[in-house]
């Protein structure tokens, strides 16, 4: 039966949380009742990336796009646009600080200035479905390499199109390839690094919701380059919908002959098998990532060997990123030239970054590199909200850090962050406006990072606790003179002496921190003064008696009991009951509650 | 006896007994022969967490003596080596010491332990001790299917723990215990692994599990204020469960929802866009739930 | 379900194509059915159920049939706009189950323009 229309309703895990399933069986229900579930169908899709707009539903072939859909919606929604074929306004984008709603897709500043290759099938397929995928060009590659190309081939092509790590080192992943091709020992593994430690990011996540054959179709040509046999996925557990889909996809592919022996009849056999992490962010690291699908306890080890020589158990083995894998197929279909003509000189294609923080535009982008932070920021994100000062952005997770705003003009690829003292990571990209301080950004950092060391080296276990504790101290206000400049010396000391990317990247966010917001840290430490108002030790609250009307919300909804005085008169706090909690900054309506 | 010290002593048996008794006599004068067994010193104290009565950290009593006997000019280690024959009198033993092959070339040998990590064979020095825990019939009952599915699996430690720590939503002692005998290993290493990972529990949780996402992006749009009104609300700490065992609070790194942070998680359901004086509604209606489930 | 190869592979790919297409939006031909209340009172719903019937036994995987609200002249329902790749949208009015076949053999099929049941030819739109 062909379907005139479809909606395709984003069930990602962000707009499933905000209850796409419902959504979906309403609106199935509901276009059952109007009879017209013969030329609608309804698409369940993975992660559409704009997930602060969720749920969202976009009807094709019209492109329409609506947003911010709740349950009681769905009836109108069916009979005005699907019935009556009124495309229905109020429930479509509307940019923030503009009237007039934008209607189509293909208009929407958040999407038209993106460039899909990783997620290209985003939106388009339902991820549970191979034929979806496959009518999407999926297996196409597959059949290339299969039948036309040998594993040099394969490994030329993707040298040649420049494809680099997309996990944060950015190594060139041919010349990986390359060497674990040639690398002696039988039989050679395969793993596709999907445990996305990185608080803020959630590419990978993404993609394998939305398209997790192209994943596999990745790493099928990936075990014909190298020789391969058995690969694994090892996921993160904290996804579940993502290890579901992964599954589906796997039983699928696997049903199909795509994954198995002698596939498609071309006497190559590969297999695939999904390990789940448990929490523990040191596993992305490729040593330790090997060390937890084997069972034992996941320290990172010593490189050299390198996985490509002497990997999962003693074999040599090849893991890439999630993204990694998903662009392997379109190079193979579309060439190096193609792929290699989109980026900067040494950072070709595309990077998806989870674009979040203060700014209006939540989501998942995939812009090609070298585009500037300030396209990113404003074009596609719309800015910071509320109309608050745009203060920098932190990008590569915990290893990363904080690009400020005068750098707004920075194209964005390998290099140029290193260059700045930030670096690519996996793409995380948290936007801080003037309300965050950085001091405290760079503790919380540092607190994780020293949470999640797994405590082999003594530079990383004990530094970073170090730098930790200093970091506390400046944010209660009991920092010293010289603490910034030991903070500095500890940073470079542990960079240094660590053995693991852990390590060896967790005082990045205090040194870029430092560098470029060193009178933050002058001021907390010499004025005991948080300039974000965010450090509760060094902020006060009061009340303007001028403008206070003597509501009592701020008295009623206090936790603390700390906030007095008589209807319609000023009301007064009580600095040594306050708990700085700021519950009468938010809830007071005529702006009286001042923080210094 | 004069104070002049002669000959040479043989202390048969490298435990903490032994090496305390060569140490002794090495400091007081005699050249020590110490002998061992096994191909290492330490004996069983150097295997223990906690000694008897004092509970004083067994590792911290025994490792600065067995450093002090390696490096004893005046002690002369023989490990893995047997006595044989003793013949003579007081003052005048002859020795015969039986010492068994190591297979490697011993002078040459820095003790780098690359060999052992990479030898695909295993055997263990300490066999396995086995406790035999008997389960409740009911408890078996649920770990039986667990254990058969991965037992043959390379690797299957992990996966058995995780479907565990699922099955009972917390990873019970007993459990543990049962595991270590079955799979054959020591309940140390599964330790290890347990309190390496985030996603294990060693205590058991309450009916609803909040977890607040403290991922960066979380933290930026205020997750620290969702935590203190949660923790004032529920009357827990972070990482407590209520003494009802109905709420237990933690926090998690990123559940990739960034985009509809502040985000806190109860159970399966997840709250999204929150702000601090959302706290007591959202708490309100589980608690509501609870005592409706009651009635 | 036997293994696949390549020769099956095409053939689902073959099948499955046309929604991908459709979902991407991609199209030469685009057939507009206005279903406003009028249109559908006056038999709008057959036409595009007929349509619909006629182009997936076309076989033509790159047309779309959608729908629209009211076009305004409502006693000329059921109507329909024919748009094809790069050329100006043509209405037709009074439309019939034949009619509508008549319109997709030549117009859209053939790049006729079957001006007798023609109401208007060009956008009322600003271009």
């Amino acid at each position: 039966m062909a379907y005139r229309t479809h909606l395709m309703v984003c069930t990602g895990t962000a707009c499933v949380s905000c209850g796409a399933f419902n959504i979906k069986k309403l609106l199935e229900e509901e276009i059952k009742k109007q009879k017209l579930d013969k030329e609608i169908l309804v698409v369940g899709t993975g992660c559409q990336g704009f997930c602060a707009q969720g749920p969202i539903v976009v009807v094709q072939p019209d492109d329409i796009f609506y947003q911010l859909l709740s349950p009681e919606d769905i009836p109108f929604l069916v009979e005005e646009h699907f019935l009556k074929g009124r495309p229905v306004k109020k429930m479509m984008y509307t940019p923030p600080g503009e009237k007039i709603q934008i209607p189509t897709v293909s208009e929407i500043g958040f999407f038209s200035k993106q460039r899909l290759i990783a997620l290209r099938n985003k939106g388009l397929i339902d991820a549970e479905k191979i034929d979806d995928y496959i009518g999407r060009d999926g297996y196409n590659a597959l059949i290339k390499v299969l039948t036309s190309m040998s594993s040099e081939d394969i490994i030329k092509e993707i040298k040649n199109s420049g494809l680099r790590g997309r996990g944060g080192g950015g190594f060139p992943t041919g010349l990986k390839w390359d060497i674990c091709k040639n690398s002696k020992g039988e039989p050679k593994y395969i793993i596709c690094n999907a445990d996305e430690g990185d608080p803020g990011a959630y590419m990978d996540r993404s993609i394998v919701e939305s398209d997790p054959h192209a994943v596999i179709e990745g790493m099928l040509i990936g075990a014909k380059a190298i020789g391969a046999q058995q690969g694994f996925v090892y996921i993160r557990t904290e996804y579940p919908l993502a290890i579901h889909r992964l599954e589906v996809a796997i039983e699928q592919a696997q049903e199909y002959g795509l994954l198995g022996k002698d596939i498609l009849g071309k006497g190559f056999d590969f297999d695939l098998e999904i390990k789940q992490g448990a929490g523990a962010f040191v596993c992305g690291e490729e040593t330790s990532l090997i060390h937890s699908i084997e069972g034992i306890s996941p320290e990172p080890s010593q490189r050299p060997p390198f996985p490509a020589e002497s990997g999962l158990w003693g074999k040599p083995t090849n893991i890439n990123n999630v993204e990694t894998w998903a662009n392997v197929p379109r190079i193979i279909l579309r060439g190096a030239d193609w792929f290699a003509g989109i980026g900067t000189e040494k950072s070709k294609g595309t990077k998806v970054f989870s674009l979040v923080g203060k700014i209006n535009n939540t989501g998942l982008v995939e812009v090609p590199m070298g585009i500037t932070l300030k396209e990113i920021i404003y074009d596609i994100g719309g800015g910071v909200p509320g109309g608050k000062k745009f203060k920098g952005v932190q990008i590569g997770g915990p290893s990363g850090g904080v690009v400020p705003a005068s750098l707004i003009d920075l194209p964005v690829d390998y290099e140029k962050l290193t260059e700045v003292g930030s670096m690519m990571g996996s793409g995380g990209m948290v936007v801080v406006d003037e309300d965050t301080c950085m001091v405290d950004l760079a503790r919380y950092f540092l607190e994780f990072t020293s949470d999640e060391s797994c405590g082999k080296c003594a530079s990383c276990r004990e530094g970073s606790s170090a730098m930790l504790e200093i970091l506390t101290r400046i944010t209660e206000g009991k920092g010293k003179e010289g603490d910034i400049e030991f903070l500095e010396e500890l940073g470079y000391a542990i960079k240094d002496a660590s053995q693991c990317g852990l390590g060896q990247t967790l005082p990045n966010p205090v040194l870029s921190t430092i560098d470029n917001f060193r009178d933050e840290y002058e001021a907390h430490i010499k004025n005991k003064k948080c300039p974000a108002h965010v450090c509760k030790a060094l902020i006060s609250f009061h009340i303007d008696p001028d403008k206070c009307t003597g509501c009592t919300v701020c008295a009623i909804k206090c936790p603390a009991d700390a906030i007095s005085g008589n209807r319609k008169e000023p009301h007064i706090i009580d600095q040594d009951k306050c708990i700085k909690c700021g519950i009468c900054y938010t809830v007071c309506k005529f702006d009286s509650v001042k923080v210094e | 006896m004069g104070n002049k010290k002669v000959g040479s002593v043989l202390v048969v048996g490298a435990g903490i007994a032994g090496i305390q008794s060569s140490l002794d006599l090495a400091n007081s004068g005699f050249k020590v022969y110490l002998l061992e067994q096994t191909p290492a010193i330490g004996g069983v104290m150097a295997q223990l967490d906690k000694t008897f009565p004092t509970n004083d950290c067994a590792m911290c009593i025994v490792s600065p003596k067995l450093v002090d006997c390696g490096r004893h000019p005046n002690i002369e280690i023989i490990t893995n080596a047997e006595l044989g024959k003793v013949v003579g009198e007081a003052g005048n033993f002859k020795v015969v010491v039986k010492k068994k092959p190591r297979y490697v070339d011993e002078d040459k040998c820095t003790g780098c332990a690359a060999c052992t990590q990479n030898c695909p064979v295993s055997i263990a020095l300490y066999p396995v001790e086995k406790i035999y825990i008997k389960l409740k019939d009911e408890d078996l009952r649920r770990v039986k299917p667990i254990l058969e599915k991965y037992r043959d699996q390379k690797g299957n430690l992990l996966p058995i723990l995780q479907q565990i720590n699922k099955e009972f939503r917390y990873l019970p002692e007993d459990i543990l215990r049962y595991v270590s005998d079955e799979l054959n290993v020591h309940l140390a290493d599964i330790y290890n692994i347990v309190t390496f990972y985030n996603a294990f529990n060693l205590e058991p949780r309450g009916k609803h599990i909040v977890t607040v996402c403290i991922g960066t992006a979380c933290h930026v749009q205020g997750a620290p204020g969702l935590i203190e009104a949660l923790e004032d609300e529920l009357g827990i700490k972070v990482g407590e469960t209520s003494k009802d065992m109905s709420f237990t609070l933690e926090t998690a790194r990123c559940f990739g929802c960034c985009g509809l942070a502040p985000v806190i998680t109860v159970n399966e359901d997840v709250h999204g866009k929150l702000k601090r004086a959302d706290i007591p509604r959202i708490v309100k209606h589980y608690k509501s739930m609870e005592e409706k489930q009651d009635a | 379900m036997p293994k696949l190869n390549i020769k099956d592979l095409e053939e689902i790919r073959k099948k499955v194509r046309k929604a991908a297409l459709l979902r991407e939006g991609i199209s030469n031909a685009k057939i507009t059915v206005h279903m406003g209340t009028c249109g559908i009172a006056a038999g709008a719903r057959p036409i595009m159920n007929a349509l619909i019937k006629i182009v997936e036994e076309s076989g033509r995987d790159d047309v779309i049939v959608t729908t629209s609200g009211c076009a305004g002249l409502c006693s000329r329902e059921p109507m329909a706009t024919v748009e094809l790749k790069g050329e100006t949208p043509v209405k037709y009015g009074d439309l019939t189950e034949d009619k509508i076949k008549k319109i997709f053999s030549e117009h859209v099929l053939k790049g006729k323009i079957v001006e007798e049941y023609a109401l208007v030819i060009g956008s009322e739109r600003e271009p």
